[in-house]
């Protein structure tokens, strides 16, 4: 983590649709390679949030940067330096394995030999060099998941946006999905995520928690079951959203 | 970037399930099937025939008209209400009673006071047919009683009439059909398609992982739209060769013309498909909504129905069918072998439409909102 | 008996929750019944005859005022010689021209006989007949006047006393508006049902109500009855809409016409069961029902092109398809008025298609799930 350099920064951020305000004022930031994690029960307002972060939305009110880059003028330059993976873990399913990542490859500008060279290194990282030619519809569920990473990642971002990353799937494939995250931000990647599962959101170096649009709490796992006098995150959760 | 969304686009319609296979036999039914369906010559007049004189000449005029060719002659009937019945059945279209009196009618020369003893009853719930089956029949009428009694059908002055059907001469259904057949499947195998194939990567999600990456939406759309026009061109291509291998028709006129009609169309359509399923809620009510479209195009193009027997008001709504200039334009250049200078009203149009439709379609697809 | 009444209540509130759907499912059918109804048509208005003669010519003029009050044709453009008359005709500006000899009058007065031809666009072969026909009648009349005034003699006015029965004024909607309910009819009536059936098959509730203790059969029942219910108010909006809007007659029984729509319903119903069954994604039995069903229906069911004009092969071929049995129960039943007897045969065949279609899609609908 490089605490000199904040890869995300928001300021005030309003989002309203018509009467109905879904991000309510927040303001946070997180640091280069950081784990942060995104938390808060259904219709708190997270999504919302993230697709601001990821230029898919134009907020109300409010500023902030990703990588750099204004949320709200720059958010065609913003894509160009994320990866995101999104809950449904967006491969097209009739398109081969290298195929996908030829793709998204080419999309985000990598010339034919660096596309070549990264699908050699990930299968190989990935242990999927036999699934190379196999139809994503085909391939199990924990690969499709580490295979959605991987390819967020071929462009090499400096920070990636993960949606909800292990719905799902059993828990031995939920920890290995994490060593990749980890070895991701030991390279100084960012890692934004939102998850449900509560116990992973002790493997994150800071977490916010949103409910009804607000962010009620912020700071590491060990802060914020200090502060809640809580013994794990679950009662953490518990406690903050179950308030209202 | 292009090069690999194309790659995709293009691998994904291969591999679709059904693309291939319906692409392969439609040409083939266009060609083999519809053509032959799509006619509305009259032929095969069911006549049936009361004869209340039984007498040689009656049994003569009888043998005429069945010898004429128009005709499918049914056994006689007994009774004008017999054969009555038998047209409430639809066993027949026509019915013609002779009656008694018939043979003596004849011999009594020019001067008539009474009317002749012939009947002719037709069925004309279609209105064509029965028209034309009571010609015929009035045909052979008179044409027996001039050759029968003597007197000529029209003594006096007579008109010397030349017919000729220019493009057609033998009026051939087929000709006519196939241009046009082919504007329908090429509507709907790629008109809709791209559409379709947009809302359904809205409903499993890569939409949502393009919408992210630096992929602007006209580069998205447009190569979704690229592997169909491809596909158009071919059945358009592949239509129009087979027609001249299997029936000999010629296009007359220029296939870099219909090349050009063709993209004009396939943008016309697909962009409209889009802005269709931009404001639908789910799948199921685009395609409905297509569906309706589509029927409603292709009933009112003046493919299978002209547009000049429409009345006024649906004349009208016809200036906004793209199948209308595209199908009018494929019949001009195919059959009547016409150029630009001809037909540039209707690209025109086709033009327009698209460009409307296709600057709605891209605003109303939002990537952000 | 209990838990069928709350699978049908079910049924009903998720089709009726899905407002938007609902409304498309029940207004199209009306706007395309009066789109249809009007539009498809071939009748032939104001068809341009152009002239190549002399105007001043006392005979040609007459003819061509005559023609010029035709209802149905009109005259266009004068013109010195047959190539720039053909050059209208190729762009579609007229639909056919006369050629009158030079001296037309005094060849006629003189030698009895004068020469006319008469060019038609063919590109489109049932215009130019009808268009032909019109002209041909005309030119007949006017003949017959010359004959009688110049040459004093009275030409065989002996005419068969002709009838035109059950559609006397020739509308041409008699003709089309019973093929328009069916198509719409039975186009909607199916693809609701595959939709939506095979809608949940993709979500997976229909696994869930399988294997509740009701049988299969009472399950897809309850399913159908929504549907069932919707097509009959689609029927009845229709009909009154083809009664009160387009004047096509109900000279028959409305009883026996609704319950022809009935059984035909029921086996619309089956096709769409049977289409769910056969699709596993709902584009796939939109597909299926959209151009598998509407394309053969359209083409081959006598809606628009006359069964009796299609070669046997092809005759054969519609005999398979319901929509054709029920649209001449229509139109025995609406225009021509007759009964129970006269409908026997097809109505015995409809009933037995639609029995077999809901038997094939009831065993299969399990084991192909």
């Amino acid at each position: 983590m490089d605490k000199d350099i904040k890869s995300i920064e928001v300021r005030d951020l309003v989002k309203k649709f018509g009467d109905f305000t879904a991000v309510n004022d927040i303001s946070f930031h997180v640091f280069k390679g950081e784990i942060f994690g995104f938390l808060g029960a259904n219709g708190a307002g997270k999504t919302t949030a993230m697709r601001i972060l990821c230029g898919q939305s134009h907020p109300t009110s409010g500023e902030g940067s990703v990588a750099g880059f204004s949320i709200v003028n720059e958010q065609e330059k913003i894509k160009k330096h994320i990866g995101y993976m999104s809950q449904k873990f967006s491969l097209y399913p009739d398109l081969k394995v290298w195929e996908n990542i030829e793709l998204f490859g080419g999309i985000y500008g990598l010339s034919d030999k660096q596309i070549a060279e990264k699908t050699e290194s990930m299968l190989k990282a990935l242990d999927m060099e036999k699934a190379k030619d196999m139809y994503v519809s085909d391939i199990p569920l924990g690969w499709k998941q580490k295979l959605a990473f991987s390819i967020a990642m071929v462009h090499d971002p400096e920070i990636v946006f993960l949606d909800e990353p292990t719905g799902g799937v059993d828990p031995v494939t939920r920890r290995s999905f994490w060593e990749l995250i980890y070895k991701a931000a030991s390279t100084g990647v960012t890692v934004f995520v939102t998850t449900h599962y509560m116990d992973e959101a002790e493997y994150c170096d800071r977490v916010s928690v949103m409910v009804d649009g607000r962010i009620e709490a912020l700071g590491s796992p060990a802060e914020l079951k200090g502060r809640y006098e809580a013994k794990d995150m679950d009662e953490v959760f518990t406690k903050i959203a179950g308030r209202r | 970037m292009w090069k690999y969304l194309l790659k995709k686009e293009f691998k994904q319609l291969l591999r679709d399930p059904g693309m291939p296979r319906i692409v392969m036999v439609f040409p083939l039914l266009i060609i083999f099937v519809f053509p032959f369906a799509a006619n509305m010559e009259v032929r095969n007049i069911k006549l049936a025939v009361v004869d209340n004189d039984r007498s040689d000449q009656s049994q003569l005029l009888t043998e005429k008209c069945a010898s004429s060719g128009y005709f499918e002659l049914l056994d006689l009937a007994s009774s004008p209400e017999e054969a009555q019945r038998l047209m409430d059945k639809g066993g027949t279209d026509a019915i013609l009673t002779i009656n008694s009196g018939f043979a003596q009618y004849l011999k009594t020369g020019t001067d008539k006071s009474d009317p002749l003893p012939v009947g002719i009853k037709v069925n004309t719930v279609n209105g064509t047919r029965g028209n034309i089956g009571a010609q015929y029949l009035n045909a052979c009428v008179s044409g027996f009683l001039a050759s029968a009694s003597g007197i000529p059908a029209a003594s006096g002055g007579q008109f010397e009439i030349h017919e000729t059907y220019m493009y057609n001469q033998h009026l051939d259904y087929k000709a006519f059909m196939i241009p046009a057949l082919i504007v329908i499947a090429v509507t709907m195998m790629c008109g809709f398609r791209p559409a379709l194939n947009i809302v359904s990567e809205k409903e499993r999600g890569t939409i949502e992982q393009i919408n992210v990456t630096p992929v602007r939406k006209t580069t998205f759309i447009v190569c979704k739209m690229v592997p169909y026009v491809a596909v158009a061109f071919f059945m358009v291509f592949s239509c129009l060769l087979l027609s001249w291998i299997v029936f000999g028709y010629v296009c007359k006129g220029s296939l870099l013309d219909i090349a050009v009609f063709t993209l004009a169309h396939i943008l016309a359509i697909a962009s409209f498909g889009l802005l269709v399923s931009n404001f639908s809620d789910n799948t199921q009510q685009a395609m409905f909504v297509i569906w309706f479209f589509s029927m409603v195009f292709m009933l009112m193009s003046g493919i299978l129905t002209p547009i000049e027997s429409m009345p006024g008001w649906a004349q009208d709504i016809t200036l906004v069918n793209p199948l209308r200039y595209f199908a009018h334009a494929m019949r001009a250049i195919v059959l009547k072998g016409c150029t630009f200078a001809d037909t540039w009203p209707d690209l025109a149009w086709l033009l327009g439409l698209g460009a409307v439709t296709t600057t709605c379609a891209v605003a109303s697809y939002k990537k952000t909102n | 008996m209990k838990e069928i009444f709350a699978f049908i209540q079910k049924a009903f509130r998720h089709i009726f929750r899905d407002r938007r759907t609902t409304l498309i499912v029940l207004v199209m059918p009306i706007v395309q019944i009066i789109l249809f109804g009007f539009a498809i048509s071939t009748e032939v208005h104001n068809a341009v005859v152009d002239v190549v003669g002399d105007p001043g010519d006392p005979v040609v003029r007459n003819i061509i005022d005559r023609i010029d009050n035709n209802k149905y044709l009109s005259i266009g453009e004068f013109h010195n010689s047959p190539s720039e008359a053909e050059v209208r005709i190729r762009k579609g500006k007229a639909k056919a021209f006369l050629c009158f000899e030079s001296d037309f009058d005094k060849k006629f007065s003189s030698q009895g006989k004068a020469v006319i031809q008469i060019v038609s666009d063919g590109s489109d072969p049932n215009s130019a007949q009808i268009v032909m026909n019109y002209i041909k009648g005309v030119l007949q009349s006017s003949q017959v006047e010359f004959s009688e005034r110049m040459f004093g003699v009275g030409t065989t006015s002996m005419r068969p006393n002709v009838q035109l029965m059950y559609n006397p004024a020739m509308n041409s909607s008699y003709n089309f508006v019973p093929g328009v309910m069916g198509l719409i009819l039975m186009l909607i009536c199916s693809m609701m049902t595959a939709v939506s059936i095979v809608e949940e098959k993709e979500m997976g509730t229909m696994e869930l109500v399988l294997v509740s203790p009701v049988k299969p059969f009472w399950i897809i029942l309850s399913k159908l009855i929504p549907y069932l219910f919707l097509s009959l108010i689609n029927f009845v909006s229709v009909l009154l809409l083809a009664h009160y809007v387009m004047e096509v007659p109900i000279r028959g029984s409305l009883t026996l016409l609704s319950f022809s729509a009935l059984i035909f319903v029921g086996s619309s119903l089956g096709l769409g069961l049977l289409v769910s069954v056969i699709s596993k994604t709902q584009q796939t039995a939109m597909l299926l029902c959209g151009m598998g069903l509407t394309m053969p229906t359209m083409l081959l069911s006598g809606i628009i092109f006359p069964c009796e004009s299609m070669p046997v092969a092809l005759q054969v071929l519609s005999d398979f398809i319901p929509a054709k049995w029920f649209i001449i129960i229509v139109k025995k039943i609406m225009i021509q008025g007759v009964g129970l007897q006269e409908i026997a045969k097809e109505l015995t065949v409809l009933s037995g298609m639609a029995v077999f279609l809901l038997w094939v899609s009831v065993k299969n609908f399990k084991t192909r799930l």
